[in-house]
């Protein structure tokens, strides 16, 4: 029977496009002090360190040797975990898998990325393989926006709909400090008119590229009760992989393969005694590249019907009061440093968990959350996470 | 009292080359032959499932046995699935510059059920739709090495 494990330490850099007043090693060590210092713990009470970032972003070669010393993991064990989009929960569910072994007592889980260093979609667009379309492929932007075209045939969703998403994310994130991209838009119609990127993504239906760190110190039950008196509980986590080549897009639009969002969602609750997600889970924060993608995840990680996830927004349940919040950080829409970006999903479930979101502290009592995250082959990992077990 | 100088933030501006030579391996390599030589796609079957791999691969992932050398020709037709076209123009690593595509990128359902990223013939946004019958437009000077080279887009067809 493995450990109970507890996440115990949280803490966030804020977000911005640019940082030129701080190194890679730098920002990242206002991550790691905010999470010793919200756990009350230093640095040498750290036994191991689980790093996520993707390094060809920013062109820096083993960042995590780097910052050895900024991250306190100098002579201790650890690794980085670079799977895209779901790299910082993978490092997350790979501390939570030490220390329910006993392996580690505690560990630090560190997710970062400088977006300023370099260019994202022209790294993903020159590492994509010729089977994948090596010439075409724009990055992440291009896939998102045929997956966009697909959901607002398929569902019925309109322009309209996946505005509301983001004025929701903006609302959201303009009540958390941490958020990257603040706006204050007032309507929908504010949304329409910003520029296309690529048919029907706009400009502003699409996450921002920024620069932050997010920081978890995951421990033993034992350590967990003797460190705070507000553990958040981490009930269980998983995984799927998925060859996205052969679906040929992020899915497979027969049908033919299930989403590997569906796998793994349908396992998770499953094990865990959940027949109706809405019902047994309180909220979610989920890895929404655009506001389309929000819709469509809602309905695959299965939060309402099929072709429904537009219906969410319109009756307002996903809002910080509604009934099932979605992303009440403002999300991805708002904030996006990549290698950082699952590991702040898990934060943010955690910190409304125990109360402590503050400005955007969901209506409703959380006791049950959970955090997902979705990667460049369309790979997804789900956090579970219980205010008690 | 003096003021203290504000703090000097250097940056490290550099722009690297990085040539790569990627080995396409025994399988892909043959669907690259066929299409730079033959003008055809071909895949290999699972000797388990009989499902066609795509692209061609050593692996069946869902029965997880090794695929052989049944080869299978395909159909170069299909129906979009999926489309798209750039409106902002994007750095492209390739060229080295900020590239504007006139071409619209589709996801493709080849008749034979694989999924493929490719351009479209046509321009007109208003003439795109999901369900259009396209067939490869095959390139015929200068042959290339693989699929984005060697297709240059979808042409509309009847049927």
């Amino acid at each position: 029977m493995a450990n109970r494990v507890a996440i115990v330490g949280i803490g966030q850099t804020y977000h911005k496009s640019r940082r030129p007043d701080v190194s890679q090693p730098e920002m990242a060590n206002e991550a790691v002090r905010a999470a010793l210092a919200d756990a009350q713990l230093s640095m040498k009470d750290i036994e191991s360190v689980f790093f996520s970032n993707m390094e060809t972003f920013e062109g820096i070669y083993l960042p995590d040797h780097g910052m050895a010393d900024e991250a306190g993991s100098f002579m201790k064990p650890g690794f980085k975990i670079a799977s895209g989009g779901t790299s910082g929960i993978a490092a997350a569910k790979e501390a939570f898998h030490f220390v329910a072994s006993g392996l580690f007592s505690i560990a630090l889980v560190l997710g970062f990325e400088k977006h300023d260093a370099g260019d994202t979609t022209a790294a993903i667009t020159a590492a994509t393989t010729l089977a994948w379309g090596k010439g075409q492929a724009r990055g992440a932007i291009g896939e998102f926006a045929k997956q966009a075209s697909n959901y607002m045939k398929q569902s019925g969703a309109t322009e309209e709909h996946a505005a509301m998403v983001r004025l929701k994310a903006d609302r959201c994130a303009c009540r958390n400090p941490y958020a990257h991209l603040r706006l204050g838009l007032k309507s929908v119609e504010e949304i329409l008119k910003s520029g296309y990127l690529e048919w029907p993504l706009r400009l502003l239906d699409f996450c921002p590229q920024s620069c932050g760190a997010c920081a978890l110190i995951i421990a033993s039950e034992e350590e967990a009760r003797r460190i705070t008196n507000k553990p958040v509980w981490i009930a269980d986590v998983v995984a799927v992989h998925q060859e996205p080549f052969r679906a040929g897009a992020f899915c497979d639009l027969d049908g033919r393969e299930p989403y590997s969002q569906d796998v793994a969602s349908t396992k998770l609750y499953k094990r865990n005694g959940i027949t109706n997600p809405r019902r047994d889970i309180d909220m979610a924060e989920i890895y929404e590249p655009s506001n389309w993608e929000e819709m469509f995840l809602c309905e695959v990680f299965h939060f309402c019907e099929e072709n429904e996830g537009w219906k969410l927004i319109e009756k307002g349940i996903t809002e910080i009061e509604g009934e099932f919040p979605v992303n009440p950080s403002g999300g991805v829409l708002a904030t996006n440093p990549i290698g950082a970006t699952p590991t702040i999903r898990v934060a943010e479930c955690a910190l409304q968990i125990r109360g402590d979101a503050g400005e955007h502290q969901v209506t409703r009592d959380v006791k049950t959350a959970v955090a997902t995250a979705l990667g460049g082959p369309n790979w997804t990992a789900m956090v579970l996470l219980r205010r008690s077990l | 009292m003096a003021q203290e100088p504000s703090q000097e933030y250097i940056h490290v501006a550099y722009t690297m080359s990085r040539p790569y030579r990627w080995s396409a391996g025994k399988y892909l390599s043959k669907l690259y032959k066929e299409m730079r030589d033959s003008k055809k796609l071909v895949t290999n079957r699972c000797p388990k499932c009989k499902e066609l791999l795509w692209p061609p691969q050593m692996v069946c992932g869902r029965c997880k046995v090794r695929a052989g050398d049944d080869w299978v020709e395909l159909s170069d037709k299909g129906t979009v699935a999926g489309y798209t076209y750039l409106v902002y123009p994007l750095w492209d690593p390739h060229a080295g510059k900020r590239v504007g595509e006139d071409h619209p990128y589709a996801t493709i359902l080849l008749d034979d059920g694989m999924y493929m990223v490719s351009r479209l013939e046509e321009q007109d946004k208003e003439k795109l739709k999901v369900g259009m019958r396209v067939q490869a437009v095959w390139r015929e000077e200068g042959r290339g090495r693989g699929l984005d080279e060697d297709i240059l887009y979808f042409r509309t067809i009847e049927q």
